[in-house]
Formats: C-alpha cells, sequence, structure tokens
C-alpha cells in the first residue's frame, strides 16, 4: 500500500484501530454515564473508580492462590472475570448506592457531584495505598493470543474480540432501554419517576438497579481493558473526564447517540495521534468547546431550558455574621497579629486558600452556578505569575497582575461557553475546559512538565520590599487577601450582588424582570475567576513554585470542599474551610498516600451530614436561640399584661 | 365495615412544604359508584388525588382503601392494592410509543379490561400506535391516559379533569367512555370544573374549597340547586 500524506498506513491504521478501541471503551462508559444522569439525576463521578476496579478484580482472581495462600483457590482466568467481575462492581454500585447516593437523590447536583468526587479520592486512594503508581500485568488470554496479518497491519485478535464484545455489548444496552418493557419502564422514570411510582412499579429499586447495571457496565470495561492497559489506580481518572466530555458532546438525547459519540471521539482521537500527536490528549475537548458553540445541547442533546441557578446559600442575609464592616477590621487585626502565633508560612497558605475559596464563592455561594474547573484559573495565574517573574524578571506586583488578566480572560471565555448548558453539564463543561488547560500545560514547553516552574523569585514589591524576608511576605499576602476579600463582600452588597441574589432565588422571575441572566452570570463567572487568579499567582509568588497539581482537578474540589465546609453563600465560611482543610491537610501530610483518602472521607462525610457548614450550622444555632430567648420574652411580657389587669 | 364502600378520606391534611393545602377533607366513594370532586381552580382537588395516591410527602388523616388505611404507604404500594391514577396533565410519556405507553402500568390483579376492548372503546389509539405518545392530539392522549389504566384490574380510577382544554365533541366521547365503565363496575373518583359535564355522569358530587368539602350533593339534588352550585364554581 502506499504511503498517504507520508504517513504509513502501519501507523495510520495502527492508531485507527487504537483509536476504535478507546472508542469502544468511551461507549460503554460514557452509556453507563448517561443511563445514571438520566435517571438517578447524578454526574458519576466516581464512574472512573468503578471501572478501575473491574480491572483490579480480574487481576486479584487471577492471583487468588497468592493473594489467599493456604486456601486452597484456584487462579481464576479471564474468561471467568469478565463474567464475575461484571456482577461483582455492580453489587459494590448496588451498595454505594443504597449506603451514600440514594441520601442525594433529592438534593442539588452539587451535592451528588461531591459525594461521587469523593468516594472517587476514597476508592483511588485506597488503591494508591496498596499498589502506588505501578500498573499490574495482566496478560492476555491464551485462546486470544496472535492475531492476523492483513497485509496493511497486524491485527491482535484481542484487540478484535474487545471491538466486537463492546460493540456487541453497547448493542445489547441500546437494545434493552430502546426496545424492551424494563427499558420502557426506565425510560417512563427518566421522565416522570413520581408517575410510575403511581402506576405501581417499585422506583427506588429501579433506581438501584440502573446504577449497579451502569456500574457493572464501567467493570465489564474494566476486565477488557486489563490486558490493554496496565491496571493502576490511575487508570479511571483520567477518564473519567474524557468521559463527561463525551456525555456533554453527545448531549442527553439518545442511547444510541451516546455509542456514536463514544466510538467517533476514539476514532478521532486516533487520527489525531497520527497527524498531530501533541494534540491528541486534547482533541476531545476541544471539540466540545466547537460543539458548545455550534450546537449547544449536544449532538444529539434535546435540553432546551436555560435557567439553573440554584439556591444552596446557607447565609442569613442580616446576621452579624455576614457584616462585612464588622469582619474586615476583625480579620485585619487577626492577620497583623497571625505571624507571631503560627508559622507566617503556613498563615500565608490559609490566605491564598481562602482567597480561592472567597473568589469559588462567589460563582457557586451567591449565583449559584456549580463551577468544577475553578483550578484552571488559579493555575494558569500562578503559572503566569511564575513564568513573568522568573523568565521575564516582572517585579512581584506585575506577576501578580499578568497572572491575574490571564485568568480573567479565561474566566470570560470559559463562562461564555459554559452558561450554555445547565446544571450538573455546568460543572462537567468548565471540568472539562480545565482539564483542556491542564493537558496544554502538561505538554508545553514554558510550564516545564512535570517539573513545574521552579525557583520563582518573590523579587522586590514596588521595587525595593525585599519579599524574600518572610515578613514582608506575609504582610503583602494579607494586603492581598484582605483587599480581594473585601472586594468581594462590595460586589456581593452592591446592587450587581443584589442581581445574582435574585437569580440564585428565583432565576425565571429575574428574567421576568427583564434582567438578562446569562450576561449576569458571565460577568460574575468571570470576576470568580480573576479573584481565583489573584490567589493563584499569590501563591506561587510565595511557595516560589506552580506546577501541576495547581491545575489538577482536586484544587477545584478543594475550592468546593472548601467553600461546603466552612459554609456555601456566607461571607466567613469560605475562610473558615480554607482554616480546616489546610490544617487537615498540614496535619495528616505525614500519612503520605493516605491523604486522599482521608480528604475523600471529608467529603463524603460533608455531603452526608454537614451540608450547612461550620458557619450555616452556628447560623442555625444563633437564629434558634434568638428565636426561643424571643418567645420567652414574649411569654413573660404576656405574664406582665396579665398580672396588670 | 360496609363493603359496599371503596374509598373513604376523613380529616386528610396536607402540605407543600410550608404551606397548607388541605384542611379536613372528609368524603367516601362507594363501590361501583362515580363521584366527583367539584371545585375552583386551586381548592385542592388535584392534591387530593395526590395524597391518595400516596405522592403527597405530608399529610395527616386517615384514606381507607377497601378497608385498608394507606395513608402513609408508598404510591407502588397503594397503585398494586387497586387505585389507579390519571394525572391532570395526563402524563403521557414523551419517549415512549403510544403502545409502549399503553402497556405501561403492570398488570396487578385479574378482571383488568382485554386490549380489544380498549382498543373498541378507543379506536384512535389502536391505530396510532406505533406514533411517539406526545405527538397524539391533547384528546387522543387524555384518551390514552385513560385507556392505559383499565388494563391493570385496578378498581378505583382517579381521574383528574379529563375534560380540561378538550373540544365539545372530545368531551362527549370521554362522558361516554366512563359512562360504559361504570357499566362494566370501576368505581370512578372524578375532579371537574366542568359541572355540566359531571352532573350526567355522578352519583354524588362533593364540592370542595380551601382544602375542604363544603357541600354534598346526590344526582337527585342536582336539578333543584342549579344556582347554588353555579355559585360555588363561579371565578
Ligand atoms: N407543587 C405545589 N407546590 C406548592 N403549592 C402547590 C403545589 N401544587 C398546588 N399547590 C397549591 O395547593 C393548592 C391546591 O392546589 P390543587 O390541588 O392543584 O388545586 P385544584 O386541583 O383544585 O385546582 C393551591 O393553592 C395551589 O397553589
Ligand atoms: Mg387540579
Amino acid at each position: 500500500m502506499m504511503a498517504f500524506l507520508g504517513i504509513s498506513p502501519q501507523l495510520l491504521f495502527g492508531q485507527l484501530l487504537i483509536g476504535l478501541i478507546n472508542g469502544v471503551f468511551y461507549a460503554m462508559m460514557s452509556l453507563g454515564v448517561a443511563i445514571i444522569f438520566g435517571m438517578l439525576r447524578i454526574g458519576n463521578f466516581v464512574h472512573g473508580a468503578q471501572y478501575m476496579l473491574g480491572a483490579f478484580g480480574a487481576w486479584y482472581l487471577l492471583h487468588l492462590p497468592d493473594l489467599f495462600p493456604g486456601l486452597g483457590l484456584p487462579s481464576l482466568g479471564y474468561w471467568w472475570a469478565l463474567a464475575l467481575v461484571p456482577v461483582a462492581v455492580g453489587l459494590i454500585g448496588a451498595f454505594m448506592e443504597r449506603v451514600f447516593i440514594r441520601r442525594v437523590y433529592e438534593l442539588e447536583h452539587a451535592y451528588g457531584l461531591l459525594l461521587t468526587v469523593g468516594l472517587t479520592m476514597v476508592i483511588e486512594g485506597l488503591f494508591n495505598v496498596g499498589y502506588g503508581a505501578a500498573g499490574q500485568r495482566y496478560d492476555i488470554p491464551a485462546t486470544l493470543k496472535g492475531g492476523v496479518n492483513l497485509g496493511f497491519m497486524f491485527l491482535p485478535y484481542y484487540r478484535l474480540w474487545v471491538i466486537a464484545a463492546g460493540l456487541f455489548v453497547c448493542a445489547l444496552t441500546w437494545y434493552i432501554v430502546e426496545r424492551t418493557k424494563l427499558g420502557a419502564y426506565l425510560r417512563a422514570a427518566t421522565e416522570n419517576p413520581n408517575l410510575v411510582r403511581a402506576f405501581g412499579i417499585n422506583v427506588p429499586r429501579m433506581l438501584m438497579l440502573t446504577y449497579a447495571f451502569g456500574v457493572g457496565l464501567a467493570g465489564l470495561a474494566g476486565v477488557m481493558a486489563a490486558p490493554i492497559y496496565q491496571v493502576s489506580p490511575q487508570m479511571g481518572q483520567s477518564i473519567i473526564i474524557t468521559i463527561f466530555a463525551v456525555v456533554v458532546i453527545g448531549g442527553m438525547g439518545s442511547i444510541s447517540g451516546a455509542i456514536f459519540t463514544g466510538l467517533m471521539l476514539g476514532m478521532i482521537e486516533g487520527l489525531t495521534k497520527v497527524f498531530w500527536p501533541q494534540a491528541s490528549t486534547t482533541v476531545i475537548f476541544v471539540i466540545m468547546v466547537l460543539v458548545l458553540i455550534l450546537r449547544p445541547a449536544g449532538l444529539f442533546g434535546k435540553e432546551t431550558a436555560s435557567v439553573h441557578a440554584a439556591n444552596i446559600s446557607m447565609a442569613r442575609p442580616n446576621s452579624f455574621l455576614e457584616n462585612g464592616r464588622l469582619w474586615l477590621p476583625i480579620l485585619s487585626g487577626v492577620g497583623v497579629v497571625l505571624p507571631f502565633l503560627v508559622y507566617p508560612v503556613f498563615g500565608m497558605k490559609i490566605m491564598c486558600f481562602a482567597l480561592f475559596a472567597c473568589a469559588y464563592n462567589l460563582i457557586f455561594g451567591y449565583v449559584g452556578l456549580l463551577a468544577f474547573g475553578h483550578a484552571a484559573f488559579f493555575g494558569s495565574s500562578a503559572y503566569i505569575a511564575a513564568f513573568t517573574a522568573a523568565s521575564w524578571g516582572f517585579p512581584p506586583e506585575f506577576a501578580v497582575l499578568s497572572g491575574m488578566t490571564v485568568a480573567t480572560v479565561m474566566g470570560a471565555v470559559f463562562g461564555w461557553l459554559a452558561i450554555r448548558r445547565q446544571g450538573l453539564y455546568f460543572a462537567m463543561i468548565t471540568l472539562a475546559l480545565a482539564q483542556l488547560v491542564y493537558f496544554y500545560a502538561l505538554q508545553a514547553p514554558w510550564t516545564h512538565g512535570e517539573d513545574g516552574i521552579q525557583s520563582v523569585p518573590r523579587g522586590y514589591l514596588f521595587g525595593f520590599i525585599d519579599l524574600e524576608d518572610t515578613m514582608n511576605m506575609y504582610y503583602f499576602v494579607l494586603a492581598v487577601f484582605l483587599i480581594g476579600f473585601a472586594a468581594i463582600y462590595r460586589i456581593g452588597r452592591s446592587p450587581f450582588g443584589q442581581i445574582l441574589k435574585s437569580i440564585r432565588e428565583n432565576e425565571l422571575r429575574a428574567i421576568s424582570l427583564g434582567y438578562s441572566t446569562d450576561r449576569f452570570k458571565l460577568l460574575a463567572f468571570t470576576l470568580s475567576a480573576m479573584f481565583a487568579g489573584l490567589a493563584g499567582a499569590t501563591k506561587a509568588i510565595v511557595f516560589q513554585i506552580a506546577s501541576l497539581a495547581d491545575l489538577y482537578f482536586t484544587t477545584s474540589a478543594d475550592a468546593l470542599l472548601m467553600t461546603l465546609i466552612g459554609g456555601v453563600g456566607t461571607l466567613l465560611g469560605p475562610i473558615v474551610g480554607a482554616i480546616v482543610v489546610v490544617a487537615m491537610q498540614k496535619e495528616f501530610a505525614t500519612l503520605g498516600a493516605w491523604v486522599v483518602v482521608v480528604q475523600g472521607a471529608a467529603f463524603v462525610l460533608c455531603v452526608l451530614f454537614l451540608r450547612k457548614g461550620v458557619v450555616g450550622t452556628f447560623e442555625d444555632w444563633l437564629a434558634t436561640r434568638s428565636e426561643s430567648k424571643r418567645n420567652a420574652a414574649g411569654y413573660t411580657a404576656d405574664l406582665a399584661a396579665k398580672g396588670a389587669e | 365495615m360496609n363493603a359496599q364502600v371503596s374509598l373513604t378520606v376523613s380529616d386528610l391534611q396536607g402540605w407543600y412544604g410550608e404551606s397548607k393545602a388541605l384542611h379536613g377533607m372528609t368524603f367516601e366513594v362507594g363501590a361501583g359508584e362515580v363521584v366527583t370532586l367539584l371545585g375552583r381552580n386551586g381548592a385542592g382537588k388535584t392534591t387530593t388525588l395526590r395524597a391518595i395516591m400516596g405522592l403527597l410527602r405530608k399529610k395527616k388523616g386517615e384514606i381507607r382503601f377497601d378497608g385498608e388505611d394507606v395513608a402513609g404507604r408508598m404510591p407502588e404500594y397503594i397503585a398494586r392494592r387497586g387505585i389507579a391514577y390519571c394525572p391532570e396533565e395526563r402524563g403521557i410519556f414523551a419517549s415512549l410509543t403510544v403502545e409502549e405507553n399503553l402497556f405501561l402500568p403492570p398488570v396487578i390483579a385479574q378482571g383488568g379490561m382485554a386490549l380489544e376492548d380498549i382498543y373498541a372503546l378507543f379506536p384512535n389509539i389502536a391505530e396510532r400506535r406505533n406514533s411517539q405518545g406526545t405527538k397524539l392530539s391533547g384528546g387522543e392522549q387524555q384518551m390514552l391516559a385513560i385507556a392505559r389504566i383499565l388494563r391493570t384490574g385496578a378498581n378505583l380510577l382517579l381521574l383528574d379533569e379529563p375534560t380540561e382544554g378538550l373540544a365539545p365533541v372530545i368531551v362527549q366521547q370521554i362522558g361516554a367512555v366512563i359512562r360504559k365503565l361504570k357499566e362494566r363496575g370501576f368505581t370512578v373518583l372524578l375532579v371537574e370544573q366542568n359541572f355540566r359535564f359531571a352532573s350526567k355522569l355522578a352519583d354524588r358530587h362533593y364540592v370542595v374549597e380551601h382544602g375542604r368539602v363544603i357541600d354534598t350533593l346526590t344526582a337527585a339534588d342536582v336539578a333543584g340547586n342549579l344556582d347554588r352550585i353555579q355559585s360555588y364554581l363561579k371565578v
């Protein structure tokens, strides 16, 4: 065969084959995510970890004799795994639904997402503790070793099997959902679960089985993937974000749409590897951006409604806890003496993250939009500040400003893209866009890949204040933090902030009052990105490093966690949350790999038991106390009045 | 226990969040009867049906069906005991074909209508069985919503404003259907604002206002009390 555009056919078809195989996995996974989302309204972030469980399940079965010596267990090979593991993973899914996920059905999407993020961290963290980053080998089953030479390429039998089996499973799922009685129940319950219940169908049980089925599909994909990719704790981590992007691209319209989108994107990714290898990790996210611009509802999507702000603020407007004029001086006072009580570096870390959380609270708490990609703004700004300071010799104030500017522009663009879709999609889009930035930073030369930009000079503030001096640095950070805090408070109290509040309380009413709510949301999102950038840039100067961790989704999750622990929408919540999270990270730093498990558990516990956050819970306590005081006062007044008669 | 009574509702109270919608509904439906709940928009008729079906979360009071107190039961349980619900918004599923909509409610007891009988009663539905459910006209959707609860063997039918927004010809057809259902021994609790329609069908009428029953009339009372009834329903 002739070479095409200087590309050998072996390479072209080889990559197409790999792309097709990836596509099969994307299709199987996004099918599960889409069915679960449709029925349960849960963005199943833990799907990737469940896929990883499938692969490890296969590996465990193979190594039963080594794992439980003395019991005389046989080593169960691939075909056993194919039969047993999806069922086992499905059962684990059913258990997780029963114990955790069921509790958040009635709540805002944010909680479901956080809960599954927490479960992901716990599961992946545990496997990381057990197996580290190293992958385990899993051999191709003996019956499928070898391959066939097609003349222009060599086609291994196992890959052929994966494609055939994967497509068959997808087709079978399509048939079940679209053509059977059970599928009719599923589709009906997706539209109107209460009515389906009123017909005598046990919808709660059906939800559990649906979840188990979707998760079982992930487990099956994991078994099938085990001989192709390495079995490692990280294998599910990046695939889930890609899967979310696939779901955004496909839209929620149809099962066949999800299958087609998955396959197609896998192939496109494969082709990109041939023609432009550097872009292959990001191409799916770029396609997502294009689809959002050209066809916001997704290729096969039907969803149209544009209202999606949710009121999850825990603040009581007239509480003294919300009074910035009171708290700004208090925070300033505490900030001034803090370095004499704790390590200044620790204090600076808290302030950077508190500012980051305050910025996040602006969009999540004040507007009610579930953004899940603020790491992009925090991290990009950190990189820009680090780069301009290290390579161009910018003084710290200009480095920070440069970072902030880039974050603001990115916020405007990402916000412009993301507000086209609602609810959980908003989260998925912001997450995918942040992942796009992450992959860019992983590959671009100026970011130095895994190393990040190190040894960033702190420099001289305004040309004469030496920030290498810890106390100078500390008070600079304090000033930045207080300015950011005061500005965000002012924004909340301004007429603009009042409109944001009315959007979150009742977006339809705000629209009917003539507000173009999308414009306000975009402006708020951009401001939020700007302050996140301020926090990130400052952090880069303080710690003299910008690294990939700043851009990773866990940083976005941290912002959400801090806001949630402190109290969503409250003035002080993000600060309290930042103190708790940073202190926790410091406390558990010695645990090594366990940190992620502990943090994941914190997510889960917060969602289940501390949804109001520290400040919100305190507010509640204050309110009930003043209520009972008022009642008691009323009662004594009554008595006095009676006595006077 | 009177074996002739199908449903007894006593002092039923219900809430949507903090706001109270039912303030002590009390009424009764005899086996084989057609009974209406009449009342203006917002009186609490739909809420009452939702409470009977177990779809209203927050409620107090007693709901006896065939002698069993079903208040506090889950909707799926109540449906399987033999109550079938046709909601005001009809609830035809867009992602299901007409036939799938028709076959969706599971058969819960013997004695449901045979498919031929249903198709005989609703010839339009038979013709369009492969269309998407929501592609039907409003009248056809209403027919489908009634048709699909006749197969299941449920005896008590809760019909929420089946004539709402429909042309007079269709309203007449629906009237004929309900009369046939009565002949077949179904018990019907009919919610209506269209009194002219209801008066020709029902054995008894309960007038609902502000979440409670304020008046009761038998079919025989109707002729002499037209003015009074009109005044209840006037907006
Ligand atoms: N989903 C709901 N949430 C809050 N209030 C509701 C809801 N549905 C109905 N209501 C209120 O409950 C009362 C009774 O409504 P409904 O039972 O629908 O009346 P009807 O069916 O007689 O027109 C009305 O005041 C209505 O505003
Ligand atoms: Mg009604």
